[in-house]
């Protein structure tokens, strides 16, 4: 018999109800996974007790994959294989990169799908490859907090990331073993956390300036639905250009030529982006580099970002007027990302909203707030009726090419998701079977202008004479943004068979090469998994008995055998020091059998106690 | 759901007056119920009907909230839907809209805002007047042609306004 934890009647433990889920914030610069513990949305730390996590990956020479803080620690050592701000790059094609413009310190290849990879020691590393690992070291993380194996997971987008941006987070977190219950937008994330603590009805706009990227969205909130009036941004805008600009005139200050190495490219960043965080504090900042010595103050720092600042207003005055509001309807202005700490920034939002913004919760953690709370919804642990709905748009106008280059809208943006908009089409030659269809997002007219989503094969379409058949191609977006199509010939009532050709996205074999990889990886968290689990019943053991002896020890036990309970327990804390399994395994079960005679003795004197208990009341009757 | 009408979905009568409150208040009412996020632990089928259901509820609230998409909908339900873009029929109106086309370019040569902001204003009016006027003649099959009419003017009138909020937006450059 186990050694029992004997509760009081009416004291029995409740079973685990609970469907675990959390909420990730996949940042630019940092990432952080929160859950809902006791009623309360709170971030989970790690061994350290740190909550943040450096979006910051190091694939090293000896096969080993660093992540976080150790890893942003050595990147201007090793540029090439340290991947900061992998996010840029998500979805992102091979002339994106130069558009970018800035200098990347990386090497890339292309892979078969042409879509860039990072060539690292390890070989190429896919941009989703690399967001895995910090999801997954997130993963580990939250299930070791919380005791238990994931429902599933919410993950924060920009509001202004599109189609393969997002695809590309989805495949990331398929990789690292997650199932994502939504892809969620990160203002929206932010509105939730604070929508919930204030209960309060009415306009909200959200100025979330990350490390890559920029988003504002405008909310109304209404008798618990949240729902987006417009949203806006910039997916290539954010603190790192911040750092940037301060590396630049660094460059110039100092005499640098422009063609710098990795290594030193890293190292300005490092220095540019602590000047930035000084200066949120003082008004200069002495910096040195190399010989070169210099000052940077304030004002000059508000006047090299100014460019980027009116960027971002710009887009707000925009969200306001696809709103179709007044500034005098918004209630509250939210602020989020680390990069709104930057005094003129804040000053800029005041101004412009005329309103003082909201910075209560840690910018850094509201999103991962905001989204544990969604997630703890969408597992179903809510109760009926409480929740919130959350009602998002599509940032960007979906479209499809048509003669000459044009674009052709068909689901304009900041329509509420999801949403479902047919076209009709018919064939040009007689006998046609097949179609090609190719769809676009912008708001630009021409297709040049405009990024390319997909080309959509349509086959199997019944043959008929030219123009007779009339082809119903619906769009679908759904609650996470992505696109589906579907097809019919309405004559016959044919479904035509639809293959997607993404523009921006990996191909089936590069996926499948992947999730081989990462399934490699998942033997050794699956072994990880039960280790974890082994320590911590092993631990509950020696915990139980230690606490049995305490009481009962002297009372129930002779003193021989408290020796040989006490020398089983130190080897079982020696097990636990090995950190081999099986091990453990053996002494827990030793552990267990050698008090066996204790817990029966405890048994009975509490059984006899109890028993005694009652008579006495009876008698007192 | 099927192929009830707009207005059933909201358990509203076919009419072309409409109290936008009252419809937003029985839109998150329904779309709490039909949302795929109720359905995030459901199986597959069900996540797609909600899907679906979901998408038509949203269509249907979007059609009904603009007047002019709301107009061209009524027709629709009594009669058959309208042809697409014949304002060769309306010469009266014809002259009205080369007008304003043309206010429109100097606006936005002479990047006036203050200019734009009171065309704006006057495009809310001629929108209001055409609703009145709607309102008046939908529902009498003998003025059909009417109502049709004054449909196509209130989608040009919807398409003009998307173009000066386009020229606000390039003035803001």
């Amino acid at each position: 018999m186990a050694l029992l934890q004997i509760a009081e009647p009416g004291q029995s433990p409740q079973p685990h109800q609970r469907r675990l889920a959390v909420g990730i914030d996949l940042g630019t610069t940092n990432s952080l996974v929160a859950a809902l513990r006791s009623s309360l949305a709170e971030s989970l730390a790690d061994a350290d007790g740190e909550v943040i996590l450096p979006s910051a990956v190091r694939y090293r020479a000896d096969g080993l994959v660093e992540v976080g803080r150790r890893a942003k620690a050595v990147a201007a050592g090793d540029p090439l294989n340290t991947v900061l701000s992998v996010k840029r790059l998500m979805g992102r094609g091979i002339a994106d990169l130069t558009l970018l413009g800035k200098q990347l310190p990386y090497r890339f290849v292309e892979g078969e799908s042409h879509m860039p990879f990072l060539d690292t020691v390890q070989g190429p590393k896919s941009p989703v490859e690399v967001s895995a690992e910090i999801l997954r070291v997130l993963r580990r993380r939250a299930e070791e907090a919380l005791g238990g194996e994931l429902v599933g997971a919410v993950i924060t987008v920009p509001a202004y990331f599109d189609e393969a941006q997002r695809q590309a987070t989805k495949d990331a977190a398929r990789l690292a073993g997650l199932n994502v219950l939504r892809l969620l937008n990160e203002p929206t994330a932010a509105a939730v956390a604070y929508g919930l603590d204030r209960r309060a009805e009415g306009v909200v706009a959200v100025y979330d300036l990350g490390g890559g990227t920029f988003d504002i969205s405008i909310l109304r909130l209404t008798q618990g639905v949240f729902e987006v009036l417009a949203t806006g941004g910039d997916s290539a805008l954010g603190g790192d250009d911040f750092d940037h600009a301060i590396a630049n005139w660094i460059v110039e200050q100092a005499g640098l030529s422009a063609d710098l190495d990795p290594g030193t490219q890293r190292h300005l960043l490092q220095l540019a982006c602590a000047a930035k965080e000084a200066l949120s504090e003082s008004s200069s900042v002495a910096l040195a580099y190399g010989p070169w010595q210099g000052e940077l103050s304030r004002e000059h720092f508000d006047a090299l970002i100014e460019p980027l600042v009116a960027r971002s207003l710009k887009a707000c005055r925009r969200a306001l007027r696809d709103a179709e509001i007044e500034l005098e309807d918004i209630s509250a202005v939210v602020m989020v990302g680390g990069s709104t700490r930057v005094p003129r920034v804040r000053q800029v939002v005041a101004e412009l909203f005329d309103h003082p913004p909201l910075t209560d919760i840690d910018p850094d953690q509201v999103v991962a707030i905001g989204a544990a709370l969604q997630a703890d919804t969408l597992a179903g642990n809510g109760r009926d009726g409480e929740e919130l709905l959350l009602l998002d748009v599509n940032p960007l106008s979906l479209g499809l090419e048509t003669m000459g280059g044009l674009m052709e809208k068909v689901i304009p943006r900041n329509t509420t998701l999801p949403v479902a908009r047919a076209q009709d089409f018919t064939t040009y030659k007689d006998g046609q079977t097949a179609m090609l269809i190719h769809v676009l997002q912008g708001e630009r007219e021409l297709v040049k202008d405009c990024r390319s989503l997909a080309r959509f094969e349509l086959r199997g379409i019944p043959p008929m004479v030219a123009g007779a058949a009339k082809i119903r191609v619906t769009f679908q977006v759904d609650a996470d943004g992505l696109l589906g199509v579907s097809a019919r010939e309405l004559g016959s009532g044919v479904e035509a068979s639809v293959q997607v050709k993404p523009s921006y996205g990996l191909t089936d074999g590069e996926v499948a090469r992947m999730l081989k990889d990462s399934f490699e990886h998942a033997g050794g968290d699956k072994a990880a998994r039960m280790l974890r689990e082994l320590q911590v019943e092993a631990q509950r053991l020696l915990e139980a008995v230690q606490a049995a002896l305490e009481v009962d020890g002297e009372a129930l036990l002779s003193s021989e055998e408290r020796v040989a309970i006490a020398a089983q327990m130190q080897a079982l804390r020696d097990a636990l020091e090995a950190q081999d399994g099986a091990v453990i395994e053996l002494h827990t079960r030793r552990l267990a059998q050698v008090t066996d005679a204790f817990a029966a003795r405890r048994m009975d004197a509490s059984v006899k106690a109890a028993l005694a208990g009652r008579r006495l009341n009876e008698i007192e009757e | 759901m099927g192929n009830a009408s707009h207005f059933a979905l909201f358990d509203l009568t076919p009419d072309f007056r409409l109290d936008l409150e009252g419809l937003a208040a029985r839109y998150r009412e329904r779309v709490r119920r039909v949302h795929p996020d109720r359905f995030a632990g459901a199986s597959e089928r069900e996540q797609r009907l909600a899907l679906e259901e979901s998408a038509q509820l949203n269509e249907a609230y979007q059609t009904l909230r603009s007047p002019s998409r709301r107009a061209r909908y009524l027709l629709a339900l009594q009669g058959e839907e309208m042809p697409q873009e014949t304002t060769v029929q309306d010469p009266a109106f014809l002259m009205q809209q080369m007008e304003l086309r043309e206010e429109l370019q100097e606006l936005q040569e002479g990047a006036d805002l203050g200019g734009l902001a009171a065309f704006k204003r006057r495009l809310g009016q001629a929108q209001e007047q055409l609703n009145e006027g709607f309102a008046a003649c939908w529902a009498d099959p003998l003025r059909r042609d009417e109502a049709e009419r004054l449909a196509r003017r209130m989608q040009f009138l919807d398409k003009l306004s998307a173009e000066v909020r386009q020229l606000e937006e390039r003035l803001d450059d």
